[in-house]
């Protein structure tokens, strides 16, 4: 019983140190128009893995807290499965993106998540952040290898934070996102990403969109 | 007569030149599947090919020329046949005949086609002379209207496939870069999506009574960036400043936890 007793606090440093946590989040984002969509899900059905199956569906309702830090306020993500209310929720922070020169064919953005309870609003309230916005997310999840393509349609919320009737959504496109989690330094997935990307085209062009641009 | 003869070894020269090209075209080829059976590929293999139709192409430029002279009219009269071997011919041909004797010359200098190529077109004249013109203009037309049908055919798959390529180019619209836009600001900065959730925090905080105090301060803070929008009570107003304390303190307090 000579060995020390390795704590978790222990074992997270190590974890760390050696470089094998999927902390970065290779992106690249787009949208299609409704009436292009069949189109694209055919496409991505035989492009992507998950071919048998069928491509997974997803509800999801996602809440984005923000509490003030010294400049920028810190954003933390919560969602939640809405056609499966008893899975856990998803509690997670995404930093700022950095587009990098032409050379880097993705955003690449840390990106760390882990599963909570229900109870996570209540906690993030307790510690003082706020709710800054939220909607529901609906479509299909698909995956290639390490990469994962989202098509979704993105609806407004109702008011007192019920899921209304009817929903909004927010334009005549589905939101459409590549991405891929990795630990960093691994800039050969961006390439893969990129070459993925062109197989879409030109039904919908997948890019390094940087957001800050143009919303004031 | 001397501006003739120049011209015509001038002539020959050219075109042995090109048959020479066309040898070593085909010398090559017949080279490489002897010795290159195991790598060789079909774009390679055809390459070769495409060489040699273009050496072939070039010699009957040439031949067809209005200023080539008119070979079929001058003839190669053997003066002397010899049965011993001839060390000249032997270099001059390459190791393929060794001597002008009598009976390889008439196979060499022989002008007309093969005796059994010959013999096949004789028959094959004889056939068509012997059709009557009715089964033969039956067939014509037969063969027309088949032709006629590939034709058509070829036609109406080329015009399918302009039309779908022409169309795939206009219906490109499947996205839109304002939408995109849209989206990505909405799902990163909540850009649209927030008018609606500030009067929902309010509310959805105050029918929360444990998150009173921690969501009260929150609130407040917004109200000031917010503007003309909100319309808060002046004692709220007031009470920002310590709110905004109560907040940092509760931010800093996170951090020993870390």
């Amino acid at each position: 019983m000579s060995a020390p007793i390795s704590t978790a606090m222990d074992n997270l440093t190590a974890a760390i140190r050696s470089n094998i946590i999927p902390n970065q989040e290779y992106l690249l984002q787009g949208s299609v128009l409704d009436s292009a969509v069949e189109v694209l899900l055919h496409r991505l059905r035989g492009l992507c893995d998950n071919v048998d199956t069928g491509p997974e569906t997803f509800n999801d309702h996602e809440m984005c807290f923000s509490i003030r830090g010294a400049e920028q306020p810190l954003l933390l993500r919560v969602r939640r499965a809405l056609d499966y209310q008893d899975m856990p929720w998803q509690l997670r922070y995404i930093g700022q993106p950095e587009l990098g020169d032409k050379s880097r064919p993705t955003i690449v953005r840390s990106s760390l998540d882990i599963a909570t309870s229900n109870t996570v609003v209540d906690f993030l309230t307790e510690l003082g952040c706020r709710l800054d916005f939220e909607y529901i997310a609906r479509g299909y999840m698909f995956r290639k290898g390490r990469m994962k393509v989202t098509v979704s349609k993105i609806f407004k919320m109702g008011q007192q934070g019920k899921i209304p009737e009817s929903m909004e959504a927010i334009s005549q496109s589905y939101l459409v996102e590549l991405s891929v989690l990795a630990p960093s330094g691994q800039d050969a997935i961006a390439e893969d990403m990129r070459i993925f990307a062109e197989q879409l085209k030109p039904l919908v062009q997948l890019e390094k969109i940087d957001y800050k641009r143009f919303v004031h | 007569m001397q501006r003739e003869e120049k011209q015509l070894d001038s002539a020959l020269e050219a075109i042995i030149m090109r048959v020479n090209d066309l040898k070593t075209a085909i010398a090559a080829m017949i080279f490489k599947l002897e010795h290159e059976y195991e790598t060789l590929n079909w774009p390679n293999f055809l390459d070769n090919f495409a060489l040699i139709s273009g050496h072939l192409t070039s010699l009957s430029k040439i031949l067809g020329h209005d200023k080539a002279p008119n070979l079929r009219n001058l003839t190669v009269l053997p003066l002397r046949l010899s049965p011993e071997k001839d060390d000249e011919l032997l270099r001059l041909t390459e190791g393929r005949i060794p001597t002008f004797a009598h009976d390889l010359v008439p196979d060499y200098l022989r002008t007309k086609v093969e005796p059994q190529a010959e013999q096949k077109m004789i028959q094959l004249e004889a056939k068509a002379a012997n059709l009557n013109y009715e089964t033969s203009h039956k067939q014509v037309a037969q063969y027309t209207k088949v032709i006629n049908h590939v034709w058509d055919i070829a036609n109406k798959a080329r015009e399918e496939w302009e039309s779908e390529a022409g169309s795939r180019a206009t219906q490109a619209q499947t996205s839109s870069t304002a939408d995109t836009h849209a989206l990505v600001a909405a799902v990163g900065m909540g850009k649209g999506l927030k008018s609606d959730s500030v009067q929902m925090v309010q509310s959805g905080v105050n029918s929360v009574p444990s998150g009173m105090m921690v969501g009260r301060p929150g609130n407040q803070q917004q109200t000031p960036g917010q503007g003309s929008l909100g319309n808060p009570p002046m004692g709220q107003m007031n009470k920002a400043p310590s709110a905004i304390k109560t907040n940092i303190k509760a931010a800093s307090q996170i951090h020993p936890y870390r």
